[in-house]
């Protein structure tokens, strides 16, 4: 072990910097191939249990510059994983940082983004048929058979029908046929105006 | 949305329906109950116009008679003048037969105060406004036919025959009219 770090050769990290013109030397290059190897295994997902604290700096730091490249890709299940993370984010899910390994199927992401719209929908069409309708007036009061019967008893009958011929010792009895007439006429109006018998 | 074309369409055309079917049913109610005569709707024939303006006939008759008893003659007079003022509503038959029987009454009551001209003046107007035959227009010529006989007593000779025959001419039309309606009546099962 050398007194100073900075003194010995092999040592990549803290050693001297070597000369840019300066030939590589055997150890520099066997510690190149080595890397390489690391590396290579890394990227084919075979990282060594083990390896040195300078090794793993190193490979980090490779790992960093190749993603920045852009050269990374991601396995099909991770691909979709992220996708439709991402998706159910987007509509209000679950983010994917909250459902670790449990990402929204496409199908049901596509339910749930229909679902709003379709009780929106439905309750638009609801709101138009009600108003139709009560323009149309349905629903409106019915009338209780009996206060139909009542009123068309009450109202069909003409004044004629109602007071009969006037007998001449009864000729100026206005009085008595008024009365009479006003109470069958108030009969029909009471069953109009309260649908119901009087 | 398709599918919401689709709800809404559904939703439209129950309710549709629903209308159809109760407006159908209302149209045909009448056939649930007797025929209607020519009175219109029943709202329209028993409206609260009508209500109002036979419920001052009714207070003016009774009012009359309080004054009659009472022996204001000319007070009765002037308020059973009041019920021909009355507003009725546009058709409704019953301010003809309201008119015509108030008419009737004033009629009478100015022979009973010998006002014979202005009796029979009263009546050949209730006459010239009838606009159908009806029981109270044939009570009219019963009344006219008093009148014309309380005028042919005031008269001598040919004119008096002539008023006779002119009272027996106005109680003649009055059993034509009275025989008319009720065969009428009785043909509809009335």
């Amino acid at each position: 072990m050398p007194a100073n770090d900075h003194d010995d050769p092999d040592d990549m990290l803290d050693g001297p910097i070597p000369d840019v013109d300066a030939e590589p030397t055997a150890a520099e290059r066997a510690h190149a191939r080595a890397f390489a190897d690391l590396v290579d295994k890394t990227l084919a997902g075979r990282t060594p249990p083990a390896m040195s604290a300078d090794d793993r700096a190193l490979l980090e730091v490779a790992t960093v510059i190749r993603a920045a490249s852009g050269q990374v890709e991601l396995a099909t299940s991770k691909q979709r994983s992220l996708v439709e993370g991402a998706l159910a984010q987007a509509i209000g899910g679950r983010s994917p940082a909250a459902s670790l390994g449990g990402a929204i199927p496409i199908a049901v992401a596509a339910r749930r983004r229909w679902l709003p719209w379709t009780v929106a929908g439905a309750s638009t069409a609801v709101a138009a048929a009600a108003v139709i309708a009560l323009w149309l007036g349905v629903g409106a009061r019915r009338e209780p058979p009996a206060a139909a019967q009542h009123r068309a008893v009450a109202t069909v009958r003409s004044p004629d029908e109602l007071i009969g011929p006037i007998a001449r010792e009864q000729a100026g009895d206005a009085s008595d046929r008024v009365d009479e007439l006003f109470a069958d006429r108030l009969d029909g109006y009471r069953a109009e105006l309260y649908g119901g018998a009087p | 949305m398709k599918r919401l074309g689709v709800i809404a369409f559904v939703v439209v055309a129950a309710c549709t329906s629903c209308t159809s079917g109760s407006s159908s049913s209302g149209a045909s109610g009448g056939n649930d109950g007797p025929s209607v005569t020519q009175l219109g709707e029943p709202t329209e024939a028993v409206g609260k116009d009508l209500m109002l303006a036979l419920g001052q006939a009714k207070n003016l008759h009774h009012r009359a008679k309080v004054l009659m008893a009472d022996g204001d003659v000319a007070g009765a007079i002037a308020s059973v003048r009041q019920i021909l003022t009355l507003r009725f509503p546009a058709g409704a038959p019953e301010a003809d037969d309201v008119r015509a029987d108030a008419r009737a009454l004033l009629a009478k009551l100015l022979v009973g105060q010998g006002q014979l001209d202005e009796a029979l003046r009263t009546v050949d107007e209730g006459l010239a406004e009838a606009s159908r035959d009806s029981f109270f227009v044939a009570n009219l010529y019963t009344v006219e036919g008093e009148v014309r006989e309380a005028r042919a007593a005031k008269l001598a000779g040919a004119d008096a025959t002539a008023e006779r025959h002119a009272a027996l001419e106005a109680f003649d039309k009055s059993l034509k009219i009275d025989e008319a309606l009720q065969k009428k009546l009785a043909a509809e099962g009335k």
